[in-house]
């Protein structure tokens, strides 16, 4: 160790599918991205640090990930050292070596609210199980058990730098309650659920209004109940007469919640994990901060927030999250007449905690643009770091995923930047293809492809 | 009212007829006088600006060069290119009369953008039920309905495109019917009427759609059902275009006039150009076909996610196609799209250009232009951005028939013009001027922008 600065980081993981078999994983000159405000507070504590903790880019960085047959992934930093010098320290070791030439490395892309993997062809019912209009159950149903790994979204959106995502289940029928959602890598392999139980989703706003019966006062006093008869299932077990009697005489009886459903509400209640909830409105946001006030340890994402911008100080003061997506400015509805491209900068003055999303363009296919979307917010002036971190560590925070630590990602110029994209990943350590049904039709149609076989054969 | 022509009584009938009204008349229609309605467009051509040391893409394909654009009346009087790249230009050097003297240094200069596909103010924000004005979905065929009836003009969403480069853009109706109407070119001219934005002499268009939409809203309402319905559906119609033209333009008989075959009368006189939503490549070239049987043309596909499985056949037709960059996957008919669509059918030697159909993505076109011309040269071409630039202006201004208008930075063209604050291929370009006609209508640093009637009283800028 002498002469050489080596720091060791140590994240304690929850991975689920861990391959103590994968090949070490040395990356040399590579251009690193420290997007982990966990990765900032370990290096804070090295004294022997030799590289400027506050920045967040650095550049001749060397990374060795090594898993030494242990659950929990080593990943060491090597600065400033050329590869005979790193090559002795790792003398013995069995690893791969990749040179990245100076480009960007940086933990994977973490999409924070999608519907990936539960659609073939949105359009076409049969094959798109995001919403359940005809269930009797709610929050219950688990977006795990309608991901599809095998979905050619999931190959096309890993060539994006997507490694991870919050899968999420939609509000239908006549319920507010869209389902436990869930968090997925993007390996395509059966075992891409990362997290099965990772929040709740709750739809007020104009859809909830729809689902509820007609009025925010409706999807308001649907969302107060269910959370209500989950607090008395807490406190006296079965024995929550008054609520559930309330609940059902206050609301259609369709959409109160079963005690089985509200049962699944419980770990939202312990604030275990959070509850997203997707709202526009000013005003609604202020309501939905007010649960607070009965159910303290909720820990509340907003997603959506067109209008977040305008009672960002309440939301700070309330340690509310929110989910946004910067490219939002249009008065798409009477809900989001005050959209502005100012949202996320004004949430960054006043401290939300804040993670971006893509929700305009967020189809099946979408995820892939969210480094589009962060890049814009960077053109309309919020930090860089900020803006990545947005994408990467914030979402990995909120749902408890040491993304450093699963997942790598070599990029061919900035990743936010618009003509950037990724070309090496790695999860868990395994390098990903980044071959997909996208980069299969475009080989077989290539115009500068010279062959002579008919289209079918290529 | 149909003006009516020499020689021939002024006798009127109106018969009400379903949607139509038709007005029956004697002897051949001149249907050049019957423009519903007539341009009011009036921009202040007062201002005369030097733009100076600019790095100017001119839209035409020529290399990046720095330069100097002097703009009188609104037209681009003299563009001037200097001897090299650090040459800094003083004004009084320059031969040009300007009241208003801008320096461009670092900055780069291009013709503003053109939207050939979006449906600002027939489906404006805020999107409730009363602002479906895009689409006459009573029947598979309504060439009669003018996209302009539906525009309002104070969608806020104009201003937003401005902001985003955008001088011209082409409102189309949508794409329920076979035969969805006629679509109208507007400048982005902040004005109180349609009429006031209509680009003067631009050409009106017809919206055709395939596929998946006609069959599937017509499916249970007297059809068409299928794709076979909808061939069946163009060909019956345009049957009744060929006998309504060949009577209208005959002096022996009495001709009722029929704004449903007026406007298919006049895409087969070649005054129209056809403007055809068609996702998948063997839908294409059928309607390459169709348009052969009944001697038209097809002057740009809408939406083409597959174009790039036919780049070849529509250079051979002299056929544009205009794509998103990376919108697919959300039903069948554009399940195989790619990221590299548009440079692909431009390496094919086909007229590719991109398009928004989106009152968001119409804000950022130069960013999905710079990610797909990315993408296509990392599969192996070797495209320049200048010639990449031609997806958003010169292009576009082709399909619309307005290309000896706008669309380039060239002598006498109109003066529409984006300066930026760095290279527009970067996510974190800005524009920072956009002059229409020459008037700045947009200036970031001085707070100069439209603002709709609609957003007044609320809190967002």
């Amino acid at each position: 160790m002498k002469n050489i600065f080596i720091y060791i980081l140590l994240i304690f993981m929850f991975l689920f599918d861990i391959n103590v078999f994968a090949k070490d994983l040395l990356i040399t000159n590579a251009k690193l991205v420290i997007d982990s405000e966990t990765f900032r507070e370990n290096m804070q504590t090295n004294t022997k640090l030799p590289i400027d903790y506050e920045a967040n880019i650095h550049e001749n960085i060397s990374i060795y990930r090594t898993t030494y047959g242990r659950k929990e992934p080593i990943i060491i930093f090597f600065k400033d050292l050329d590869i005979d010098e790193i090559k002795s320290e790792l003398d013995g070791l069995d690893y791969k070596t990749y040179d990245a030439e100076g480009k960007w490395v940086t933990s994977g892309v973490f999409a924070p609210f999608s519907y990936l993997g539960m659609a073939d062809i949105g359009g076409e019912d049969l094959t798109n199980d995001i919403r359940s209009p005809g269930s009797l159950t709610s929050v219950s149903e688990n977006a795990s058990d309608n991901f599809n790994p095998s979905s050619v979204f999931i190959a096309n959106n890993r060539r994006h730098g997507i490694t991870h995502a919050a899968i999420s289940l939609a509000a239908a029928g006549n319920s507010i309650f869209a389902g436990t959602g869930s968090i997925v890598n993007l390996t395509g392999k059966y075992n891409s659920i990362v997290k099965e139980t990772a929040f709740v989703l709750v739809q007020l706003g104009q859809q909830g209004t729809l689902n509820s019966g007609g009025s925010r006062a409706a999807s308001l006093l649907q969302l107060r109940n269910g959370l209500e008869v989950a607090n008395c299932n807490i406190n006296s077990g079965r024995n929550c007469e008054n609520s559930l009697i309330r609940a059902i005489s206050n609301i259609n009886n369709n959409s109160a919640l079963s005690i089985y459903e509200s049962d699944h509400l419980i770990p939202v209640i312990r604030g275990n994990i959070p509850l997203v909830i997707s709202v526009e409105r000013a005003v609604d946001i202020i309501n939905v901060i007010e649960l607070k006030n009965s159910f303290s340890k909720l820990d509340i994402i907003l997603l959506g927030a067109s209008e977040a911008w305008k009672v960002a100080d309440t939301l700070a003061e309330n340690n509310i999250k929110v989910m946004i997506d910067p490219h939002n400015n249009l008065p798409t509805s009477f809900e989001t007449v005050d959209s502005s491209l100012k949202n996320i900068i004004i949430l960054d003055e006043a401290e939300v905690d804040y993670a971006i999303t893509n929700l305009s363009a967020l189809g099946l296919q979408g995820v892939g643009t969210l480094t589009q979307h962060a890049g814009n917010a960077v053109g309309n002036g919020l930090d860089w770091n900020k803006s990545f971190a947005a994408i990467t560590s914030t979402p990995a925070r909120w749902f408890n995923i040491p993304l450093i630590n699963n997942s790598l990602v070599i990029w061919d110029g900035d990743p936010l930047n618009i003509t950037s994209t990724p070309v090496r990943m790695f999860i868990n350590g395994e390098e990903q293809s980044l071959t997909s049904r996208q980069t299969l039709l475009r080989d077989r149609y290539n115009p500068n492809t010279n062959s002579d076989k008919l289209h079918k054969y290529r | 009212m149909p003006s009516l022509n020499k020689g021939f009584a002024f006798t009127k009938t109106f018969i009400i007829s379903g949607m139509l009204m038709l007005s029956a008349c004697s002897g051949p229609i001149d249907s050049s006088k019957t423009k519903a309605f007539e341009s009011t467009y009036s921009p202040n051509l007062e201002t005369t600006t030097l733009i100076t040391n600019a790095k100017i893409i001119d839209g035409t394909g020529s290399n990046t060069f720095k330069g100097s654009i002097c703009i009188h009346q609104g037209r681009i009087k003299v563009i001037s290119v200097y001897q090299t790249v650090n040459t800094i230009q003083n004004p009084t050097n320059i031969n040009c009369e300007y009241t208003n003297l801008i320096d461009a240094k670092n900055k780069y200069v291009t013709p503003g953008i053109i939207d050939v596909h979006s449906h600002l103010g027939n489906y404006p924000t805020p999107s409730v039920s009363a602002h479906n004005d895009g689409n006459e979905i009573t029947s598979p065929i309504t060439s009669e309905v003018y996209a302009e009836h539906g525009v309002w003009p104070q969608d806020p969403g104009f201003d937003e495109a401005l902001k985003g480069g955008v001088t011209t853009l082409h409102i189309l109706p949508g794409s329920a019917n076979l035969f969805g109407g006629r679509g109208v070119t507007l400048r982005n001219y902040p004005s109180r009427t349609v009429q006031g934005m209509k680009f003067p002499k631009a050409p009106y268009t017809l919206k055709m759609a395939c596929g998946e939409n006609p069959k599937r809203v017509y499916g249970d309402k007297g059809g068409p059902g299928s794709r076979m319905g909808n061939f069946a559906g163009y060909r019956q119609n345009w049957i009744r275009a060929q006998e309504y033209r060949k009577n209208r333009n005959s002096d022996q008989r009495n001709t009722s006039r029929n704004l449903q075959l007026e406007t298919l009368a006049d895409v087969l006189d070649g005054e129209i150009l056809v403007q055809m939503h068609c996702y998948r490549a063997d839908e294409m070239v059928q309607i390459l076909d169709l348009a052969k049987e009944f001697d038209y043309k097809v002057t740009a596909f809408h939406h083409a996610v597959e174009a790039y499985k036919i780049g070849d056949i529509l250079k051979e037709n002299d056929t544009c196609a205009a794509m998103w960059a990376d919108w697919y996957g959300f039903k069948m008919e554009s399940y195989d799209g790619i990221l590299e669509n548009i440079p692909f059918v431009h390496e094919s030697g086909a007229c590719a250009m991109i398009h928004s159909d989106s009152g968001s993505g119409i804000q950022r076109l130069n960013q999905e232009v710079a990610k797909t011309w990315a993408h296509g040269n990392r599969a192996g071409l070797n495209i320049k951005k200048e010639d990449a630039w031609k997806w958003l202006t010169s292009n576009p201004a082709r399909a619309l028939g307005i290309l000896d208008q706008t669309g380039t930075l060239e002598k006498d063209k109109r003066a529409d013009i984006i300066i930026w604050n760095e290279d527009p291929f970067s996510t974190y370009a800005r524009p920072e001027k956009v002059f229409l006609d020459g008037q700045l209508l947009f200036d970031k640093q001085n707070n100069i922008a439209p603002k709709s009637d609609f957003r007044l009283g609320y809190g967002a800028q």
